[in-house]
């Protein structure tokens, strides 16, 4: 599989801090991949070190398969991104903003427009940033990430300080450009709800370590709703069950059932009683995705 | 590269009134003696010394205190510009040198400072000319009073950009500013060795040059040494 971004035991420590413990991610091309952590968790050191502005302790990155720490120009020209807060000149209008990063790119001069309509600022293109308001300076730092065509765009909670109806605009226009450009698109956030919402595979990072990495239906599965049966007998009928081929695990007296149909479940439920099981109780548990993700974390604090 | 780097920067510059300082400071200069000569004028003319050498004399005697300061407040501004929302990972995540970066920053701050040291010799030689003074007009002095001092001061250029770009917290290179612009006014009684001396054109050999020389090695060493730690340093 061809990785736009491909980390080896990347690692960086701040003193005595392990901020980031030897991530392997990858990021096939055309995803859109949520970087998704509680707030100090290390996602910013890490895209810090994507971008090459921190130097990593040990550990490479490799961007379009190449190696960041010898072609960091290369790579660079094709990436946007936009790192924490936003970052602009107060005293500059929109357009002079962008015009300062367009020049560096060398980009023609009429892709600030197309930015600016992108992002829905072209009205106030000539008014100073520093009158704007946190939505509309976040709005300027996708425009700017966006300047140079990029392969690559590398967003750090771009949602941030955005009112609902921008949120689903930003959210909107990533699905867009990665649908119909196929760029390539590393998203950080704290929120599950917001990747849920529009990544295709997801990276969780927990005390700088990596504790999950796959697609988003994986970890939906991981999350789906469990079906628990209590009956009498319950290890031996739990026996029976793996011995019909069902899928079935076994705790504390408890049988539970995952990712599974109501067929399956009735199925299950004909099975036991047919052999002389009682069965006392059949009930659901139900865990969100959120409620994974806080037990992913949880998990890897425990450590 | 570096050419789109310094229109970058000029650009920045726009509104900040960073052209008014530049033109207050070499102003400021003569403006002084503008006071000194409308007051005393009749006490120089007693004293035989109502000439052009010592009126440059008197200029370049305020010149290293006012270059001095013309440095602190200008690489700060210019560091400012990037600390003020941390505009360095914007900028330094685009695909150019991080050499490039710091040298564009030097040269634009070069630049304005030359500006600053023309309008000096430019602003010395009005105000002279209007004194009505019988001798020649010494024009290598009046040019050499204007930009020795600006050569010998590099490397205090050198550490003050150094320390502003690389330190969020503004205080410090301020500090270190003030410390320099006091020694730069005390001059005469520090030791030859210390960099802010050397505006003042004096040492115990009584060779300007000297410090002119010294100015430009250290002042290379000293960018270096900046640049240097700027590429290895991680951005915040």
């Amino acid at each position: 599989m061809e990785y736009i971004v491909e980390t080896n035991r990347l690692t960086k420590r701040f003193g005595k801090e392990l901020a980031v413990n030897g991530l392997d991610i990858k990021i096939p091309k055309g995803e859109i991949y949520g970087f998704l952590g509680p707030n100090g968790a290390g996602k910013t050191t890490t895209i810090r070190m994507l971008l090459g502005l921190m130097h990593p302790t040990s550990g490479t990155v490799k961007v379009f398969g190449k190696d960041l720490a010898k072609e960091r120009i290369e790579i660079l020209k094709q990436i946007g991104s936009l790192v924490e807060n936003p970052s602009y000149y107060p005293h500059l209008t929109a357009y002079e903003n962008l015009e300062t990063i367009r020049k560096i790119y060398g980009a023609p001069m009429e892709r600030i427009n197309d930015v600016l309509t992108i992002v829905g600022l072209s009205d106030v293109a000539k008014k100073k940033v520093k009158g704007f308001s946190l939505g509309m300076k976040q709005r300027l730092g996708i425009a700017a990430s966006l300047l140079n065509n990029p392969q690559l765009l590398i967003l750090d909670e771009p949602t941030n300080g955005l009112d609902p109806s921008g949120i689903i605009e930003i959210r909107n226009l990533l699905k867009q450009l990665a649908a119909e450009y196929g760029i390539t698109i590393l998203i950080s956030s704290h929120l599950l709800s917001e990747i849920d919402q529009i990544a295709t595979s997801v990276g969780v990072i927990s005390k700088g370590n990596l504790i999950f990495q796959d697609s988003i239906e994986s970890m939906r599965l991981y999350s789906m709703r469990k079906i628990l049966l209590k009956v009498n007998n319950s290890e031996r009928a739990w026996h029976l069950l793996i011995s019909r081929g069902v899928k079935a695990d076994y705790e504390k007296e408890i049988i539970s059932l995952s990712n599974m149909s109501d067929d399956d479940i009735a199925e299950v439920v004909r099975l036991l009683v047919e052999n002389g099981y009682s069965i006392y109780r059949v009930e659901e548990e139900k865990r969100s995705l959120e409620d994974t993700f806080l037990q992913m974390t949880s998990e890897a604090s425990g450590i | 590269m570096i050419g789109k780097l310094l229109q970058v920067e000029f650009m920045k510059l726009k509104r900040k009134g960073i052209w008014f300082l530049v033109f207050l400071g070499p102003f400021g200069v003569v403006s002084l003696q503008m006071v000194n000569y409308g007051v005393r004028k009749e006490w120089f003319l007693h004293q035989g010394t109502y000439n052009w050498d010592y009126y440059v004399l008197n200029v370049s005697a305020i010149t290293p205190f006012a270059l001095i300061l013309g440095i602190v407040i200008l690489t700060s501004f210019m560091a400012s510009i990037e600390n003020e929302t941390n505009t360095w990972k914007q900028m330094l995540a685009l695909p150019i040198t991080r050499w490039s970066v710091y040298l564009s920053k030097y040269t634009t701050l070069l630049f304005l400072l030359i500006i600053a040291s023309s309008l000096l010799a430019i602003f010395s030689l009005l105000f002279g000319i209007y004194l009505d003074f019988q001798n020649d007009i010494p024009y290598v002095d009046i040019i050499r009073y204007s930009f020795y001092p600006l050569f010998a001061a590099l490397p205090v250029l050198g550490l003050q950009l150094w320390i502003s770009t690389v330190i969020q917290n503004q205080g410090l290179p301020i500090t270190v500013g003030v410390i320099g612009v006091i020694l730069a006014y005390m001059a005469y009684f520090i030791p030859d060795w210390l960099i802010w001396k050397w505006p003042s054109l004096d040492n115990q050999w009584n060779e300007p040059l000297l410090n002119v020389y010294w100015g430009l090695a250290v002042g290379i060493g000293i960018y270096f040494v900046g640049m240097i730690d700027f590429i290895r340093r991680d951005v915040k």
